[in-house]
């Protein structure tokens, strides 16, 4: 019983933690984080500009 | 311009109120890319700075604008009037001399001085200025105010008008040449998304006023829609008789001492044929909470 609800509890994080990742924010952006995690320093540029077009 | 991109770049806006600022950042490499005033660009390269225009920021989106109880109905009308223009390495100084040559005035006949953008609007209000010409949203504000009206869209004095571009250091083209590249794919496919439904434009204010720009929606929603072809964000590649137009007026006016050839100061490698680009609208990020803050 205890098993069963540990799988459960387990089951139901796991499809809670994917739902948020499509609904919020994003399989790329969680394929940014772990290629940081793995080393591949995400490359960053600062562009400058004015709020005038 | 985006946040991050497909591939997992950053690309993040830093702002400034005046362009001598970002000159000099450009100048000192604390930046190695912005969006500029074609001209200043022009006499930075002229001045040894190694910068590249690589692609245009928009098209259109500056607008001529008087007070509201102006007696002012056409160019004419302005001949002895005080008219502030943003810089004087700006392209609206040189349509403005543009503006004179066609309608056979001499280049004294108007008073043209200097202002910052963001106090366009007010000098306006103050009475210190009979009319100011600008990029939005700074002519929209006056129009909304109740303060100024339009004389001149850009579209109909001088179509298809270049005012800001984006501008790279050689250094990051030499070096990170794919970063440059992914920047301007990204800003051609937020310009083709921007350009193709009048809704993207209303999702774009509301987004930019609110988390970028701290700017209010409602002023964003008005430029970018009253008329639609206010300011336009296709068509943006750097063109070689555009830029010799402008190279030309400004070594008329004395704005520029040098003559410079296109390829000194564009670098058009960077331009993809818009029809094979598209953001993948399924996979883009939201943007974070602390991304939306810088």
């Amino acid at each position: 019983m205890k098993l069963k609800v540990l799988l459960g509890a387990l089951l139901w994080t796991l499809l809670v933690s994917l739902a948020h990742v499509q609904l919020n924010i994003g399989w790329s952006q969680v394929n940014a984080i772990v290629r940081e995690w793995m080393g591949h320093k995400r490359k960053t540029l600062d562009v400058g500009f004015l709020p005038v077009t | 311009m985006t946040q991050h991109s497909e591939r997992g770049s950053e690309f993040a806006g830093r702002k400034f109120s005046e362009f001598a600022t970002i000159k000099e950042s450009l100048i000192a490499r604390r930046l190695d890319a912005s969006f500029i005033l074609a001209p200043l660009a022009m006499q930075l390269v002229a001045s040894g700075v190694p910068i590249k225009i690589v692609y245009l920021g928009h098209r259109d989106g500056t607008t001529l604008m008087v007070a509201k109880n102006s007696p002012v109905t056409d160019f004419a009308g302005l001949r002895g009037k005080k008219i502030a223009i943003p810089n004087r390495f700006s392209n609206q100084n040189i349509l403005m001399h543009r503006m004179m040559k066609q309608w056979g005035m001499s280049f004294d006949s108007i008073q043209l001085i200097e202002l910052p953008p963001p106090e366009h609007p007010t000098a306006l209000a103050a009475g210190s200025i009979d009319g100011y010409i600008v990029g939005e949203p700074f002519p929209a504000q006056a129009e909304l105010d109740g303060i100024g009206r339009p004389l001149y869209f850009t579209k109909d004095m001088w179509p298809n008008f270049i005012s800001c571009v984006l501008v790279v250091r050689q250094e990051l083209i030499d070096e990170q040449r794919e970063l440059v590249q992914e920047l301007v794919d990204g800003i051609a496919k937020s310009g083709k998304w921007l350009d193709a439904d009048l809704a993207h434009r209303m999702d774009a204010a509301e987004v930019v006023g609110k988390h970028f720009n701290r700017q209010n929606p409602e002023l964003l929603k008005f430029v970018l829609s009253k008329p639609p072809d206010r300011v336009k964000y296709t068509n943006l590649a750097p063109l070689k008789k555009d830029f010799d137009e402008i190279m030309e007026l400004a070594l008329e006016m004395g704005v520029l001492k040098q003559r410079l050839e296109f390829e000194q100061y564009v670098d058009t490698s960077f331009v993809t044929p818009l029809e094979t680009l598209d953001w993948n609208m399924e996979q883009l990020p939201r943007p974070t909470a602390e991304a939306t803050s810088k």
